[in-house]
């Protein structure tokens, strides 16, 4: 048996070196690879065609400004100042930061609770209670978005109602206060499920005799789970820190419907998302549109690079 | 001579897979938990379940209510008239002029099943590929392609609109399945799932005997891939049916829109106009665009609870 | 009062396994027990029930004289080496001797002074810093064992702890595994599937077979006076020559075509074998009780001569009917036709050649003698 059991299993393969001496790879081996490429054409080509493709023509497009008169002219980075000094724009950001701020480290938490409770196998019915968590994900943002705002609306809506019969009148859950923490409770209930069982799974392969070691050391429970459980499904967490922080940052479907409900509150700067698409489709300023969207993308490559990092090193010390 | 079965029957496996579970995990009691904090641990759960549960109770139960019972009604239990069959007859028919429900489903199964089928065969070839050769670059690709991820989906879904429109494709089927067959978090699971389950010294066995490439492929590996497949496959469709931002802003045409898009329409002009009568239909409608995608996760069970775990798999 | 007593101990699963049947043995302090058997035959079941990991089914364990079967695995002080180390990966060699410590709320000078002295024992002071993936097999393997030795249990229990290493490794592991044992002085159940590592380890040796006791028992008895034929064969390499035989009335061995006179002396000294005259018995040669001597009494045709040097090995066929079969020891004896069906341990200086007819003798003291029905030996 391997000495090295415990070593990660090797991902990627590298490829030949090269640099000073240049290894030299068999006909065969190169023939090899060639059918390697010829498996990954097929997508690199879809990829290649409807992503990259139009990320660069958004990219080439924001430099450019049509108007009226004049037509279509070379504007350098015009757009990006225009987007970079708009308050609307970077409230937007603001918004959608504070969302994810707080509806990440929540939802998170809820999700790594039961996927703890299940991996305990506490609950007796785990299995069901697993499916129905599940639900959610299953359902597409925008019927959810409907549902829930049924469920909020100001005038109708259960809830409202609720609130109105413990003794809190006028409550409006869709209200400017009230808007942002409702769809982050709308955010919470589409998401958890999918969390939780990614995290049960990464749970259930933590290896049971590490587990039976901290058993037989008389460990606490508590310190079983934050000491030995949690830090051995830190890749996991990480990936889903990664993930839902992209989610949270183009948050789109939720407050576009909710609109329906409760006119006035979502405008059209609301979110990064809603606003490059009120400005490039609505008002069909597709370059300034394509500008923003840049700079969407570097802001949300610099915050989940940034909470990568963050989360790297703190973990470290512990 | 008695008979010997040959395979296991559903229910025995069933059975034998769940006692073999519970032999695996470690039993509650080693764990050392009081009573109390059972029965706590149990009541969120039950909590969590009904909160859960909420919006789908009120979307089955509402959507047998007339508009008027919808609004006024109290919004948990039924009110009469049951007007289910009522509101489900008027999905098949263009109700205010935006179209028809039953053809917007139609074309989100049409959608969802061949992007999610292409999206499929895409990620399966790419993640053999770069799992298990070696050829200049392709760990340039893979990362080039994993940063696709960070991409907003405007960022590529607005431009995409106006290459469309140089080349005709707008308002065209392709041009919603061929970017939706794009799936970086496919191509991901696919290549963890080949690296695991599909061992170099299977592939090398093979070519010794002198099959080709592509009939290694089709015969050795795929076989070894179908959970790994059932997963994305799930995904990709899932993906394509829940989709709203990128048929919204590339079809111009009623005609072509799938659900998500054609319910956020309805819901405009019934917020809009005090429309009669769309209420309800949106319900129904909303319900009717969940059952497909429930029932599916359901019946797929098996595959995509293992699929998951490579998600979590070390990055 | 043994430190470690199992008294009908037995397992069955809920998919209906009977892993372990009404085992019994006990462990004295500081004693060194191995617990050996083919794959599947209990022994691990069974130590897990002592360290309280694996439910009860019937009957008790104690420790001393405290019966401890409903007691949590938690307050048993009992520390287990396990088969793949279950070292916290995320820790690094200190953290992971300290653990238990910090479980039991020692006070940090007093921690430290622990782990520096047992990393000591175990010669890992100089990796105290290292995480478990920047380590060798042997070198995870002591820090599981310090790991356990630092909590100074009553009772230590390993579950193959050297199975994971390469032979030459292994080998040398067995030293310091004792070493550690001494050290803590604490009673150890050993659990393993080599026999070597039984014959030179063990205090006393139970061999396990399908969950059943087999035989319990000090190394020598083991491998002098097995109680059957699944201990004589598992014991011991090469493997005890076994063949379908007879005792005439006169009492004389009859081989195949062959007879090995029994001296009278032999036989009064032997008094259980006095029913068998006259009826069929196994008989079963060591390979080092066969040598090669020119009025020896038992003649045989050489196939295969190996030279190792220090000794060397003569297969041979006599024309006998093997009885490998009925041993049930799951080996892989080379039983078609016209292959050897036994094995002789000669002196290295020897000149055998394959091919030739030769002459062993054996002391008929030696021989062993089971019944070929049950497989009990015959003492």
């Amino acid at each position: 048996m391997s000495e090295t059991a415990l070593k990660p299993a090797a991902t990627t393969v590298a490829p030949p070196s090269t640099g000073g001496k240049r290894l030299r790879r068999s006909a065969y081996a190169r023939r090899r690879g060639r059918s390697g490429l010829a498996f990954v054409t097929p997508f690199m080509i879809v990829f290649t065609l409807f992503m990259v493709v139009p990320l660069i023509y958004a990219i080439y497009q924001s430099l450019y400004t049509t108007k009226l008169i004049g037509g279509t002219t070379f504007s350098g980075f015009a757009n990006y100042s225009t987007v970079l000094k708009s308050g609307p724009f970077w409230g937007g950001v603001i918004r959608v930061v504070i969302f994810g701020g707080i509806q990440i480290p929540v939802m998170l938490a809820i999700a790594f609770f039961f996927a703890t409770t299940f991996d305990l196998g506490v609950a007796k019915f785990g299995r069901f209670f697993r499916a129905i968590y599940f639900v959610p994900f299953a359902v597409p943002l925008v019927v959810s978005s409907l549902m829930w705002g049924f469920l909020f609306d100001p005038g109708y809506g259960p809830f409202n109602r609720l609130m109105n019969a413990i003794g809190f009148h006028n409550f409006n859950w869709l209200s400017n206060n009230w808007m942002v923490p409702s769809i982050i409770i709308i955010a919470i209930w589409e998401w958890t499920g999918y969390n939780c069982i990614i995290l049960y799974t990464a749970l259930k392969s933590v290896p049971r005799d590490i587990v039976e070691a901290a058993i037989l050391d008389d460990t606490p429970l508590w310190r079983i789970i934050l000491r030995i459980k949690l830090p051995m499904v830190r890749p996991a967490i990480i990936m889903l820190v990664f993930i839902n922080t992209i989610g949270a940052m183009q948050l789109f479907i939720e407050p576009t419907i909710l609109n329906n409900y409760q006119a006035g509150v979502v405008t059209n700067t609301y979110t990064p998302v809603i606003d490059i698409y009120s400005t490039a489709i609505s008002n069909g300023e597709y370059q300034l549109g394509a500008a923003m969207a840049v700079v969407l993308a570097v802001v949300i490559i610099a915050i989940s690079v940034t909470s990568l990092a963050f989360r790297n090193r703190r973990r470290d010390f512990a | 001579m008695s008979e010997i079965a040959l395979t296991e029957s559903r229910k025995d496996r069933r059975r034998r897979e769940r006692l073999e579970e519970r032999d695996a995990a470690i039993p509650v009691e080693l764990y050392g938990l009081k009573r109390g904090t059972v029965t706590l641990l149990t009541t969120c759960c039950v909590l969590f379940a009904v909160f859960t549960l909420i919006p789908i109770v009120w979307i089955v139960i509402n959507s047998t209510k007339t508009q008027a019972n919808i609004f006024q009604s109290f919004g948990f239990w039924f009110a009469r008239p049951f007007e289910f069959f009522h509101t489900f007859a008027n999905l098949f028919r263009d109700v205010d002029g935006d179209g028809t429900y039953s053809h917007w489903f139609y074309n989100t199964v049409v959608y969802s099943v061949v992007a999610g089928v292409g999206a499929t065969v895409l990620a399966a070839l790419g993640g053999y590929g770069f799992a298990r050769f070696e050829f200049r670059g392709s760990r340039l690709f893979f990362g080039f392609i994993i940063a696709g991820l960070l991409v907003p989906i405007t960022l590529v879904a607005v431009p995409l609109y106006l290459v469309y429109a140089k080349v005709h494709l707008i308002n065209s089927i392709w041009g919603m399945i061929m970017p939706s067959m794009v799936t970086p978090v496919g191509l991901y699971l696919m290549r963890t799932y080949v690296e695991l389950s599909i061992p170099r010294e299977l592939l090398d066995a093979a070519r010794i005997d002198g099959a080709s490439e592509v009939r290694i492929f089709f015969r050795v590996a795929l076989p070894l891939m179908v959970p790994g497949l059932m997963t994305v496959l799930l995904l990709s469709i899932a993906g394509t049916w829940n989709n709203y931002i990128l048929p919204l802003i590339i079809f111009s045409t009623n005609n072509l829109f799938p659900t998500t898009v054609g319910m956020g329409l309805w819901l405009q002009h019934a917020g809009n106009s005090g429309d009669t009568n769309l209420f309800p239909l949106l319900v129904m409608g909303g319900l009717m665009t969940i059952i497909p995608m429930v029932a599916l996760f359901a019946l797929l069970q098996r595959y995509w609870r293992g699929g998951l775990l490579l998600g979590s798999v070390a990055n | 009062m043994a430190a470690i007593s199992l008294r009908g101990l037995t397992k069955v699963f809920a998919t209906g396994t009977e892993a372990v049947s009404d085992l019994s043995l006990d462990v004295e302090d500081g004693e060194f027990v191995v617990l050996v058997g083919p794959s599947g035959c209990g022994k691990t079941t069974a130590l897990r029930m002592v360290a309280g990991l694996e439910t009860i089914t019937s009957g008790t364990v104690s420790f001393g004289d405290r019966v401890v079967n409903d007691v949590s695995p938690r307050h048993r002080d009992v520390a287990m080496v396990f088969q793949n180390y279950a070292l916290y990966p995320h820790l690094s060699v200190y953290q992971n001797i300290a653990f238990a410590l910090e479980n039991k709320k020692v006070e940090k000078a007093e921690r430290h002074r622990r782990v520096v002295a047992t990393a000591a024992v175990v010669g890992l002071s100089e990796l105290l810093a290292r995480r478990p993936r920047n380590l060798s097999g042997g070198q995870r393997q002591r820090v599981a064992m310090a790991r356990a030795l630092v909590r100074s249990p009553a009772v230590f229990l390993m579950d193959e702890p050297l199975s994971n290493l390469d032979a030459k490794l292994r080998v040398a592991m067995r030293g310091e595994v004792l070493a550690v044992h001494r050290s803590a002085g604490a009673a150890t159940l050993y659990v393993t599937h080599d026999q070597n590592e039984a014959m030179t380890m063990g205090d006393r040796v139970a061999v396990l077979r399908d969950g059943v006791l087999q035989q319990y028992a000090t190394p020598r008895e083991l491998y002098d006076q097995p109680a059957n034929l699944f201990v004589a064969t598992f014991m011991g390499s090469p493997e005890m020559n076994l063949y379908e035989a007879a005792l005439d009335s006169a009492g004389d061995v009859v081989l195949g075509t062959q007879r090995l006179p029994l001296p009278g002396a032999v036989l009064r000294g032997r008094p259980a074998l006095a029913p068998y005259q006259g009826r069929k018995v196994i008989v079963g040669i060591r390979p080092e009780d066969l040598d090669v001597s020119t009025d020896g009494a038992l003649g045989a045709q050489a196939r295969l001569v190996e030279v190792l040097g220090s000794e060397q090995y003569v297969y041979f066929s006599i024309d006998a009917t093997p009885a490998a079969a009925a041993a049930g020891a799951d080996g892989d004896g080379l039983l078609a036709t016209g292959t050897p069906n036994g094995v002789a341990r000669i002196d290295p200086r020897t000149q055998v050649r394959a091919g030739e007819r030769v002459t062993f003798g054996v002391d008929p003291v030696r021989l062993h003698f089971f019944d070929p029905d049950s497989g009990a030996a015959i003492a």
